[in-house]
Protein backbone atom coordinates (compact mmCIF):
# COMPACT_ATOMS: atom_id res chain seq x y z
CA UNK A 1 0.00 0.00 0.00
CA UNK A 2 1.27 3.56 -0.62
CA UNK A 3 2.91 5.78 2.06
CA UNK A 4 0.25 8.44 1.64
CA UNK A 5 -2.78 5.69 2.33
CA UNK A 6 -0.82 3.74 5.06
CA UNK A 7 -0.39 7.78 6.90
CA UNK A 8 -4.18 8.13 6.49
CA UNK A 9 -5.15 4.59 7.88
CA UNK A 10 -2.56 5.36 10.93
CA UNK A 11 -4.89 8.72 11.94
CA UNK A 12 -8.18 6.53 11.66
CA UNK A 13 -6.17 4.08 14.37
CA UNK A 14 -4.55 6.31 16.80
CA UNK A 15 -6.26 8.03 19.35
CA UNK A 16 -5.30 11.58 20.03
CA UNK A 17 -4.87 11.47 23.39
CA UNK A 18 -3.36 14.91 25.54
CA UNK A 19 -3.47 13.40 29.47
CA UNK A 20 -1.89 9.76 28.79
CA UNK A 21 1.77 9.98 27.88
CA UNK A 22 1.96 6.57 27.43
CA UNK A 23 -0.65 6.10 25.16
CA UNK A 24 -3.97 4.47 26.81
CA UNK A 25 -7.15 6.05 25.82
CA UNK A 26 -9.11 7.25 28.60
CA UNK A 27 -11.05 5.08 30.20
CA UNK A 28 -14.40 7.70 30.09
CA UNK A 29 -15.19 9.53 27.12
CA UNK A 30 -18.12 11.75 25.82
CA UNK A 31 -19.92 12.78 22.40
CA UNK A 32 -21.44 15.83 22.27
CA UNK A 33 -24.12 15.74 19.35
CA UNK A 34 -26.45 18.77 18.07
CA UNK A 35 -29.42 17.12 17.18
CA UNK A 36 -31.10 19.61 16.04
CA UNK A 37 -28.63 20.74 12.96
CA UNK A 38 -27.60 17.33 12.94
CA UNK A 39 -23.57 18.34 13.81
CA UNK A 40 -21.39 17.66 16.62
CA UNK A 41 -21.57 19.97 19.28
CA UNK A 42 -17.94 21.67 18.85
CA UNK A 43 -16.00 23.95 20.75
CA UNK A 44 -18.02 23.24 23.81
CA UNK A 45 -16.38 24.00 26.96
CA UNK A 46 -16.97 21.17 29.39
CA UNK A 47 -15.49 20.14 32.65
CA UNK A 48 -14.60 16.93 34.55
CA UNK A 49 -15.40 16.30 38.69
CA UNK A 50 -15.13 13.72 41.62
CA UNK A 51 -17.22 13.88 44.62
CA UNK A 52 -15.00 13.61 47.89
CA UNK A 53 -17.34 10.93 49.72
CA UNK A 54 -16.65 12.60 52.98
CA UNK A 55 -17.21 16.04 52.42
CA UNK A 56 -19.80 15.54 49.18
CA UNK A 57 -17.44 17.88 47.15
CA UNK A 58 -16.58 18.45 43.77
CA UNK A 59 -12.65 18.85 43.05
CA UNK A 60 -12.18 19.30 39.24
CA UNK A 61 -10.20 16.76 37.29
CA UNK A 62 -10.11 18.31 34.11
CA UNK A 63 -11.65 20.95 32.18
CA UNK A 64 -11.51 21.06 27.96
CA UNK A 65 -13.36 21.21 25.19
CA UNK A 66 -14.84 19.24 22.62
CA UNK A 67 -13.29 18.96 19.56
CA UNK A 68 -14.49 19.39 15.61
CA UNK A 69 -15.86 15.92 15.76
CA UNK A 70 -17.53 16.77 19.68
CA UNK A 71 -15.37 14.94 21.16
CA UNK A 72 -12.84 15.28 23.85
CA UNK A 73 -9.87 12.96 24.25
CA UNK A 74 -7.95 12.45 27.75
CA UNK A 75 -10.61 13.16 29.92
CA UNK A 76 -8.96 11.23 32.70
CA UNK A 77 -6.14 8.68 32.98
CA UNK A 78 -6.81 4.70 34.18
CA UNK A 79 -4.89 5.87 37.26
CA UNK A 80 -7.29 8.44 38.18
CA UNK A 81 -10.25 6.61 37.39
CA UNK A 82 -11.14 5.90 40.50
CA UNK A 83 -14.94 4.09 42.00
CA UNK A 84 -16.96 7.06 43.02
CA UNK A 85 -19.44 9.45 41.57
CA UNK A 86 -18.72 11.72 38.87
CA UNK A 87 -19.76 14.98 37.09
CA UNK A 88 -19.61 15.82 33.79
CA UNK A 89 -20.59 19.39 33.54
CA UNK A 90 -21.74 20.49 29.79
CA UNK A 91 -21.42 24.55 28.77
CA UNK A 92 -24.38 24.09 26.59
CA UNK A 93 -25.69 28.10 26.55
CA UNK A 94 -22.61 29.36 25.95
CA UNK A 95 -22.52 26.98 23.14
CA UNK A 96 -25.93 28.36 21.81
CA UNK A 97 -25.00 31.79 22.17
CA UNK A 98 -21.79 31.26 20.33
CA UNK A 99 -24.21 30.55 17.44
CA UNK A 100 -26.41 33.63 18.41
CA UNK A 101 -28.96 31.41 19.33
CA UNK A 102 -31.00 31.28 23.23
CA UNK A 103 -31.71 28.12 24.64
CA UNK A 104 -33.71 26.52 28.00
CA UNK A 105 -30.80 25.34 29.64
CA UNK A 106 -28.21 27.13 31.11
CA UNK A 107 -25.86 24.14 31.44
CA UNK A 108 -26.50 20.38 31.45
CA UNK A 109 -24.29 18.48 34.36
CA UNK A 110 -24.92 14.82 34.50
CA UNK A 111 -23.65 12.29 37.24
CA UNK A 112 -22.93 9.27 37.20
CA UNK A 113 -21.71 6.47 39.45
CA UNK A 114 -18.23 4.27 38.67
CA UNK A 115 -18.53 1.26 40.55
CA UNK A 116 -16.10 -0.72 38.37
CA UNK A 117 -13.36 1.29 36.58
CA UNK A 118 -12.03 -1.26 34.60
CA UNK A 119 -15.02 -1.19 32.05
CA UNK A 120 -15.09 1.57 29.62
CA UNK A 121 -17.59 4.34 30.31
CA UNK A 122 -18.89 6.32 27.25
CA UNK A 123 -21.24 9.51 28.63
CA UNK A 124 -22.60 11.36 25.72
CA UNK A 125 -24.71 13.97 25.00
CA UNK A 126 -27.53 14.76 23.03
CA UNK A 127 -29.22 18.53 22.83
CA UNK A 128 -30.77 20.88 21.32
CA UNK A 129 -32.10 23.64 22.28
CA UNK A 130 -34.70 22.73 24.25
CA UNK A 131 -34.10 19.30 25.11
CA UNK A 132 -31.03 17.21 25.73
CA UNK A 133 -31.10 12.50 25.96
CA UNK A 134 -27.92 11.05 27.55
CA UNK A 135 -27.40 7.20 28.21
CA UNK A 136 -24.50 5.19 29.14
CA UNK A 137 -22.74 3.78 26.29
CA UNK A 138 -19.42 1.61 24.62
CA UNK B 1 -49.14 23.56 49.07
CA UNK B 2 -51.72 25.03 46.63
CA UNK B 3 -55.50 25.84 46.64
CA UNK B 4 -57.28 22.94 44.64
CA UNK B 5 -58.23 25.58 41.68
CA UNK B 6 -54.88 26.46 41.18
CA UNK B 7 -52.77 24.74 38.18
CA UNK B 8 -48.69 25.11 38.77
CA UNK B 9 -46.94 26.98 35.60
CA UNK B 10 -44.72 24.15 36.09
CA UNK B 11 -45.34 20.62 35.27
CA UNK B 12 -43.35 17.05 35.01
CA UNK B 13 -43.98 13.87 34.09
CA UNK B 14 -41.86 11.14 34.89
CA UNK B 15 -41.88 7.75 32.98
CA UNK B 16 -39.70 4.57 33.52
CA UNK B 17 -39.00 3.87 30.03
CA UNK B 18 -36.40 0.57 30.99
CA UNK B 19 -40.45 -0.78 32.07
CA UNK B 20 -42.95 1.13 30.10
CA UNK B 21 -44.62 2.55 33.46
CA UNK B 22 -44.93 6.39 34.99
CA UNK B 23 -42.32 6.35 37.58
CA UNK B 24 -44.34 6.53 40.76
CA UNK B 25 -42.82 7.75 43.91
CA UNK B 26 -40.14 9.39 43.17
CA UNK B 27 -39.14 11.82 45.36
CA UNK B 28 -38.20 15.15 43.77
CA UNK B 29 -37.49 18.71 44.44
CA UNK B 30 -37.64 22.40 43.15
CA UNK B 31 -34.94 24.95 43.47
CA UNK B 32 -34.52 28.34 42.48
CA UNK B 33 -31.17 29.96 42.25
CA UNK B 34 -30.14 33.62 44.17
CA UNK B 35 -28.22 34.97 42.18
CA UNK B 36 -27.04 37.21 44.31
CA UNK B 37 -25.58 34.97 46.98
CA UNK B 38 -25.22 31.96 43.81
CA UNK B 39 -26.88 29.74 46.09
CA UNK B 40 -29.95 27.00 45.67
CA UNK B 41 -32.57 27.82 47.90
CA UNK B 42 -35.36 24.89 47.82
CA UNK B 43 -38.78 26.10 46.83
CA UNK B 44 -40.57 22.90 47.07
CA UNK B 45 -40.45 19.14 47.31
CA UNK B 46 -43.17 16.37 46.19
CA UNK B 47 -43.04 12.80 44.95
CA UNK B 48 -44.90 11.64 42.38
CA UNK B 49 -48.05 9.98 41.88
CA UNK B 50 -49.37 6.79 40.44
CA UNK B 51 -49.18 8.46 37.09
CA UNK B 52 -45.96 9.81 37.23
CA UNK B 53 -46.75 13.58 37.77
CA UNK B 54 -46.84 16.26 40.74
CA UNK B 55 -49.21 18.82 40.49
CA UNK B 56 -48.41 21.81 42.56
CA UNK B 57 -44.75 22.23 41.77
CA UNK B 58 -45.00 25.98 42.24
CA UNK B 59 -47.61 28.89 42.25
CA UNK B 60 -48.02 31.68 40.04
CA UNK B 61 -46.90 34.32 42.06
CA UNK B 62 -43.78 32.67 43.17
CA UNK B 63 -42.79 31.89 39.41
CA UNK B 64 -40.59 34.89 39.05
CA UNK B 65 -37.99 34.36 36.03
CA UNK B 66 -34.53 33.02 37.35
CA UNK B 67 -32.37 29.79 37.02
CA UNK B 68 -34.25 26.63 38.41
CA UNK B 69 -33.30 23.40 39.25
CA UNK B 70 -35.58 20.33 39.40
CA UNK B 71 -33.92 17.06 41.11
CA UNK B 72 -35.24 14.09 41.06
CA UNK B 73 -34.08 11.20 43.29
CA UNK B 74 -33.56 8.26 40.59
CA UNK B 75 -31.42 6.68 42.50
CA UNK B 76 -33.96 5.92 45.24
CA UNK B 77 -36.14 4.99 42.93
CA UNK B 78 -34.21 2.13 41.43
CA UNK B 79 -33.20 0.86 44.44
CA UNK B 80 -36.67 0.82 45.85
CA UNK B 81 -37.26 -1.49 42.72
CA UNK B 82 -34.35 -3.29 44.30
CA UNK B 83 -31.71 -2.09 40.82
CA UNK B 84 -28.94 -0.39 40.75
CA UNK B 85 -28.93 2.63 38.24
CA UNK B 86 -25.97 4.48 36.75
CA UNK B 87 -27.11 7.47 37.88
CA UNK B 88 -27.67 8.64 41.73
CA UNK B 89 -30.18 11.32 40.58
CA UNK B 90 -31.07 13.34 37.66
CA UNK B 91 -30.97 17.18 37.89
CA UNK B 92 -32.25 19.86 35.12
CA UNK B 93 -31.63 23.12 35.24
CA UNK B 94 -33.31 25.54 33.09
CA UNK B 95 -33.73 29.40 32.45
CA UNK B 96 -37.63 30.93 33.22
CA UNK B 97 -37.69 34.26 31.22
CA UNK B 98 -41.22 34.65 30.83
CA UNK B 99 -43.73 33.47 33.86
CA UNK B 100 -46.62 33.87 31.88
CA UNK B 101 -46.04 30.87 29.60
CA UNK B 102 -46.19 27.61 30.79
CA UNK B 103 -43.20 25.20 31.34
CA UNK B 104 -43.67 21.01 31.39
CA UNK B 105 -40.55 19.17 31.66
CA UNK B 106 -40.57 16.06 31.49
CA UNK B 107 -38.53 13.09 32.78
CA UNK B 108 -37.89 10.24 30.20
CA UNK B 109 -35.59 6.98 32.05
CA UNK B 110 -34.12 4.01 32.51
CA UNK B 111 -31.56 2.78 35.25
CA UNK B 112 -28.82 3.66 32.01
CA UNK B 113 -30.72 6.63 30.10
CA UNK B 114 -32.42 9.40 30.58
CA UNK B 115 -34.12 12.27 28.70
CA UNK B 116 -35.62 15.47 28.73
CA UNK B 117 -37.10 18.46 26.84
CA UNK B 118 -39.56 21.17 27.32
CA UNK B 119 -42.82 20.40 26.50
CA UNK B 120 -46.30 21.99 26.72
Amino acid sequence: MSANRLHQLKGHILPENKATAMGSPSPLTTHVLNTAMGVPGSNMALSLYRQDPSTNAWSLITSGATNDDGRCPGLITKQMFTPGVYKMHFDTAQYWESMGENSFYPYVEIVFTIIDPGQKYHVPLLLSRFSYSTYRGS
Amino acid sequence: MMAAAEYSPLTTHVLNTGDGVPAARMALSLHRLDSKLMIWSMLSVGTTNTDGRCPGLIGREAFSPGMYKLRFETGSYWESLGQTSFYPYVEVVFTISDREQRFHLPLLMSRFSYSTYRGS
